[in-house]
């Protein structure tokens, strides 16, 4: 199995009393409260985190939100960029550039394409469809989304794979006359192409284009639905059965020298699901384009009468380190526990070959965070089990 | 082809279904609601309905009127109506348009005036007036509901939607009015910035009605609006918002009526 280290690089220090008093803690938040120096301290120490991962095998997740006290990193591509330079072995994975509030994919491609070649081809492209606050701090709109998502994805996989000089994309959402970047990308046909997503219909498209799902923060339940519709739908469509190595499960997750301290620095990680959801109810519950009218207009009511829709991200505010546990969202303990609540998973949802641990956030420090991710790659990670191949996937080579 | 009381039924337009509904006999007055759609027991229809024959179509995506593939712009919008205005049986349509749909309408007099005999624009968008630091129309989608409420009403406790009252099929329509506008009014958010130099175009008697009270779009947005058409008139109404047809109908047909007989 592959472990992938993912840190959002948050912003814990604004006051709690500044956080109560928002109405939301993304894109609204005045940045006057997010002090430079310290964000500098931040991004040395999670970039330095990335280099100790390099060192013991553990690949890395760089990862993209906006104005908001849960990410600093509000450029994928730029991380990448530094990621590629400053690692030498383990692979790096986009999870992603939120390719949906994004002008133009082409600049994206070319964005993925350098960072690939200047990591010698270690480069893997995650796409997620992004949503709620980022639509109104990425100035995108809402409705449409996701046809834009995948006709995104279209291009920027036909901009990485043309080498015979400049095509045109006239498409509904994109229109670029003269696509032809450079440098081209350093895997060919193109790096591996992943998608954070839930909803089975999206897992369902991303089994027949064999791209890698990843479920993150959403509980072996969730992602059993997703990943088993990404088994039927390649089934029908007569593609052979995916091997785990299509499959990725994210949780927080830490492990420390015994289960007390595993439990109490990696309860720290909730504070991403207490803290850091906060939005306002117009962007995110009243914003329209995430569900049909029909399944979001009792969200209007003060009390939406059962069966209203929730997003996944409303259920884990408030939640305990126990029940967080008891869910998937959370893997903590020593590291017998914690392989012990990873294979369960595992199990649980039918296996996966990727599994992503969330190990830094909220007020877990450096030193916390660097001792989780030894721990996690000398005692947790060499227990899991290898991957396994899909039939027809086409491995990654370097361009010749 | 229609009765005294007709209740909302369909037109074909190019292939497309509109929900409409229709009311009165008499003059031809179409009628573009606004963000939301019209709601048949509304009492200006009724008053209005006094004067002519009340056609209020439901946009694609609005209300129950379906959205084709690929409908999905302004432009879209205004050649559907300019369609719907040949279709009608008639020399020439008053045409009456609210809010979001004030700046269908001044799209659609901008291009064909000959088909107009007046228009009537309420509260319209479309336009940009301010310095590109100063937003002209309230962000209904980004502010908050409480801010969206208070400054879309004079009394918004009497006239603003309650929720939690409305029935399931109601309030379905109402966001799926919510979805389509967004669709439709995102980027740039509410008007089109060629607008304004085309406005001069619209050659029949032109009111302008603004609720004094409207903070979602000021009065004197409307003042500038106005001064773009030439000779235009504008006009506030007392005690009312956004929706001065809404909360102060009386008043607001009577200033209609007062200008389609001029």
């Amino acid at each position: 199995m592959q472990a992938w280290y993912h840190c959002e690089n948050v912003y814990p220090f604004v006051p709690q009393e500044v956080l109560d008093r928002a109405e939301s803690v993304r894109a609204s938040l005045p940045n006057k409260y997010c002090d430079p120096k310290i964000s500098a301290d931040l991004f040395e120490e999670c970039l330095d985190e990335h280099l100790l991962c390099d060192g013991l095998g553990v690949n890395v997740v760089s990862i993209e939100h906006h104005s908001g006290i849960n990410s600093l990193y509000g450029a994928s591509p730029m991380i990448l960029g530094i990621l590629a330079r400053q690692t030498k072995k383990v692979r790096i994975l986009s999870l992603g550039t939120l390719i949906t509030v994004r002008p133009d994919p082409v600049r994206v491609a070319e964005e993925y394409a350098t960072a690939d070649v200047i990591s010698r081809g270690r480069l893997e492209i995650g796409f997620v469809k992004s949503g709620d606050s980022e639509m109104v701090s990425g100035n995108a709109n809402p409705i449409g989304y996701v046809d834009r998502f995948w006709e995104a994805i279209d291009l920027i996989q036909k901009t990485l794979t043309s080498h015979d000089g400049p095509f045109s994309w006239e498409g509904k959402h994109y229109t670029h006359r003269h696509v032809n970047i450079w440098p081209p990308v350093y895997q060919r046909p193109h790096p591996p192409m992943w998608a954070a997503t839930g909803d089975p219909e999206t897992s369902a498209e991303l089994g027949r284009r064999g791209m890698i799902n990843a479920l993150v923060l959403r509980g072996p339940e969730a992602s059993k639905r997703a990943f088993d519709a990404y088994r039927d739908a390649r089934r029908e469509a007569g593609l052979p059965a995916p091997g785990t190595d299509r499959f990725a499960y994210a949780a927080l997750a830490y492990v420390g020298d015994t289960d007390e301290e595993g439990v109490r620095v990696g309860s720290k990680l909730l504070w991403f699901l207490n803290t850091s959801l906060k939005q306002s109810p117009q962007m995110s519950k009243l914003l329209p384009g995430r569900s049909p009218p029909e399944v979001t207009a009792q969200n209007y009511r003060s009390q939406p009468k059962p069966g209203a829709a929730r997003r996944p991200a409303d259920s884990l505010i408030g939640i305990t380190a126990e029940q967080a546990i008891a869910r998937g969202i959370l893997c903590a303990g020593n590291p017998d526990t914690v392989y012990k609540q990873i294979m369960d998973i595992y199990d649980k949802v039918g296996g996966f070959a990727h599994f992503i641990f969330i190990g830094r956030s909220g007020f877990l420090d450096h030193q916390e965070a660097e001792k989780g991710i030894r721990l996690m790659a000398k005692e947790v990670l060499p227990r899991l089990p290898a991957a396994m191949q899909t039939p027809a996937a086409q491995p990654a080579r370097a361009a010749e | 082809m229609m009765s005294g009381k007709a209740e909302s039924e369909w037109l074909n337009v190019r292939g497309i279904e509109v929900e409409t509904l229709r009311r009165g006999a008499g003059r031809k007055i179409l009628v573009l609601h606004g963000f939301q759609t019209i709601d048949r027991e509304a009492r200006f229809l009724d008053l209005l309905a006094r004067h002519g024959e009340v056609i209020a179509p439901s946009n694609p995506g609005f209300g129950s009127s379906p959205r084709p593939k690929d409908f999905d712009t302004v432009y879209d919008l205004v050649h559907l109506h300019l369609d719907l205005i040949d279709a009608l049986p008639a020399d020439k349509v008053t045409l009456i348009g609210f809010s979001f749909g004030g700046w269908i309408a001044a799209e659609v007099a901008a291009a064909c005036s000959h088909r107009l005999d007046k228009l009537v624009l309420v509260s319209p968008l479309g336009i940009k007036i301010s310095d590109r630091e100063t937003p002209d129309i309230l962000d209904v989608f980004n502010r908050s509901p409480e801010e969206v409420r208070r400054r879309s009403w004079h009394d918004p406790d009497r006239f603003a939607p309650d929720f939690d009252a409305m029935a399931d099929e109601a309030l379905v329509v109402y966001a799926r009015n919510r979805e389509a506008l967004c669709l439709y009014a995102w980027h740039p958010y509410m008007y089109n910035p060629q607008l304004s130099r085309w406005l001069p175009r619209i050659n029949v008697p032109v009111l302008l009605l603004w609720g004094e009270g409207d903070g979602i779009v000021t009065p004197d947005y409307g003042r500038a609006y106005s001064g773009l058409i030439p000779g235009s008139r504008f006009e506030l109404i007392e005690r009312a918002g956004h929706y001065p047809e809404i909360e102060q109908p009386e008043a607001f047909v009577e200033r209609v009526y007062r200008f389609l007989e001029e």
